[in-house]
């Protein structure tokens, strides 16, 4: 059967269909998923049921796997996955939902601001893969959204005005915006702020993107609270309806994204009663896009 | 003096009165039954003193002093400590460098935000007068809260009518990286509580009462109540809540804190002088008792 794919939305995101993603791929599919990520930028598979070995072979077929930030800075046997899983669940290491004041918890919280994956990395994320297992009744969507049509739709004047920007990211950031800074001292040196530009080149389309992310605290060379009032304008433009496309999660859907050319955030669910066991795995970016300062890492 | 809205929810312009001249109780009770209808009423072409807006404002209530006018020193002060200088113009009329500690705190005007939330009784109106505005940018957006408020579902109202929040200028300003506040201030930044859904006094209609100020809600996880705060603000400001208005000199514009959010947008003031003035009245009381460590 040949791979399909069906556009979700006028400017990204389509639904691949005629492939069971369990299986090892031959390299033309390979190379048919690579293009579909770069035109498309999100990509959503339907039905496939996998266990944790087979998302992992999948996601081989596109890069190299990065453990998550949450993994590197968990207790040994805080983890309910091997280590190549990021663990989007509310579920700990016995499989029981996360009390309402784990830190953990809370800390996952900072995922329901529009972010890109491990943009607080030098070497930033390319594709991220998450798979759902278990989905709540109602709410817990994930919204994406497309930092190419965003970067296309601003005016002249903020294009010129941005195009050599350079951005600070860390994970503090995000979460200290939530009132969350519950970091082991000993990880205080994965909380270094990194630098990306504010406007990326894709390497294969060439179309320019806004790398946004709730990880930015700075710009290079501004106040940071101008900084901070600006990108949030500018996640503000990059994040309307007309550029945003919300999942509804099944079960045993797998959606991939380029970190490079989206942002996503979770929305809320009634995660005190109901399990949303979501997995994904993160394929490291071919960062860093700019030179890093001393301090950072 | 007649009332023409300028949006589907809220928003009216006046026209056919002069705020330079003293008003009629019967004229102060039409505006007041305005401003309990739209929320938010537009006055232009009034070439007033500050003298003049103070008297007008002093029709709806008592004169409040800015934070801003709290927390500087004398001759730090470019009006008179009931105006709030809502420009970019240090004491001797000169634009404020990049760096100015003012100029950075006031950034925070850039969130969507009611006035003086973080004060236990917070303000009733602001009245905005627009003596100098920029060539291009630095509108000023208002948000309807009542509309906001009875757009939500049945299940959300029903899940905050009864929650608390606290409100501070330190929470706004931390937003944003801002927290050059000199000791001596420190009483000013203890947070406040009020309820998250208010009834208006005037209009008798349910508000979302919602601001930056806001770092948290009474009994709940910090992270979890500033996620789920961000969440009711997005939906509350969403383009058809929103009315922008674009200044004109002379333009007054007077809003309901009660009732709306407002912020500004970004302009070019390292070049153009901005030099709005800024009234501010109180509201009758507090809308939640304070516990025991706030003002």
């Amino acid at each position: 059967m040949a791979i399909n794919i069906r556009e979700l939305h006028p400017s990204f995101a389509a639904e691949v269909s005629g492939i069971d993603i369990g299986r090892p791929l031959t390299p033309n599919e390979a190379a048919a998923i690579e293009a579909g990520m770069d035109r498309h930028a999100v990509l959503v598979f339907r039905d496939q049921p996998l266990t944790d070995d087979q998302q992992i072979d999948f996601s081989r077929n596109f890069g190299t796997i990065e453990v998550t930030l949450a993994r590197q800075m968990a207790k040994p046997g805080d983890a309910r996955l091997r280590e190549e899983m990021g663990d989007i669940s509310n579920l700990d290491a016995n499989n029981r939902l996360r009390a309402r004041d784990d830190a953990r918890r809370l800390y996952a919280l900072g995922n329901r601001l529009w972010h890109a994956d491990a943009s607080f990395r030098a070497e930033g994320a390319k594709y991220s893969l998450l798979s759902a297992r278990v989905v709540p009744g109602s709410g817990g969507n994930t919204e994406f959204a497309d930092m190419r049509a965003a970067y296309d739709a601003l005016d002249a004047k903020t294009k010129a005005e941005i195009d050599d920007l350079v951005t600070e990211h860390s994970i503090a950031f995000s979460r200290g915006e939530l009132g969350f800074e519950d970091f082991n001292s000993e990880h205080s040196a994965k909380l270094n702020p990194v630098r990306h530009p504010l406007v990326l080149v894709h390497p294969v389309t060439r179309r320019k993107s806004l790398f946004l992310s709730a990880h930015i605290g700075g710009i290079v060379g501004w106040p940071v609270p101008e900084a901070r009032a600006f990108i949030r304008d500018l996640t503000e433009h990059a994040t309307q309806r007309p550029f945003v496309h919300a999942h509804q999660w099944r079960v045993n859907d797998l959606v991939m994204w380029d970190n490079r050319t989206t942002m996503h955030r979770a929305r809320r669910y009634n995660d005190a009663a109901e399990i949303r066991d979501l997995r994904r795995t993160s394929l490291r970016g071919a960062g860093p896009y700019v030179a890093q300062c001393l301090a950072a890492e | 003096m007649q009332i023409q809205p300028l949006h589907p929810l809220f928003v009216g312009e006046v026209s056919g009165i002069d705020l330079s001249k003293p008003i009629s109780p019967e004229q102060a009770r039409q505006i007041e039954a305005g401003m309990d209808q739209y929320g938010v009423l537009v006055f232009h072409d009034q070439q007033i003193t500050d003298e003049q807006q103070m008297d007008f404002s002093r029709n709806f209530g008592e004169l409040e002093v800015s934070s801003q006018g709290e927390m500087s020193k004398p001759g730090e002060l470019r009006l008179a400590v009931q105006m709030a200088d809502v420009s970019n113009l240090d004491e001797h009329n000169q634009v404020r460098a990049r760096d100015d500690a003012k100029r950075l705190s006031s950034l925070g005007n850039r969130l969507w935000h009611s006035d003086a939330s973080f004060r236990a009784i917070p303000a009733r109106y602001s009245l905005l007068s627009a003596r100098v505005v920029p060539g291009a940018g630095g509108n000023t957006e208002f948000a309807d809260m009542r509309a906001a408020h009875d757009a939500l579902d049945a299940k959300t109202k029903a899940e905050i009518e009864d929650l608390i929040t606290e409100h501070s200028i330190a929470f706004s300003r931390a937003e944003l990286g801002f927290d050059a506040f000199p000791a001596e201030h420190q009483a000013k930044l203890r947070p406040v509580r009020h309820r998250l859904v208010t009834t208006h006094p005037g209009s008798g209609r349910k508000v979302l009462y919602l601001s930056s100020h806001i770092g948290t809600i009474v009994g709940w996880p910090v992270p979890e109540a500033r996620a789920y705060l961000r969440d009711l603000i997005e939906h509350a400001t969403q383009r058809r809540f929103v009315h922008a208005h674009q200044w004109r000199v002379n333009d007054l514009v007077m809003w309901d804190n009660r009732a709306t959010l407002h912020r500004v947008r970004r302009y070019a003031d390292m070049a153009e002088i901005r030099d709005l003035r800024r009234t501010t009245t109180r509201c009758d009381g507090p809308t939640a008792e304070q516990v025991l460590a706030a003002e």
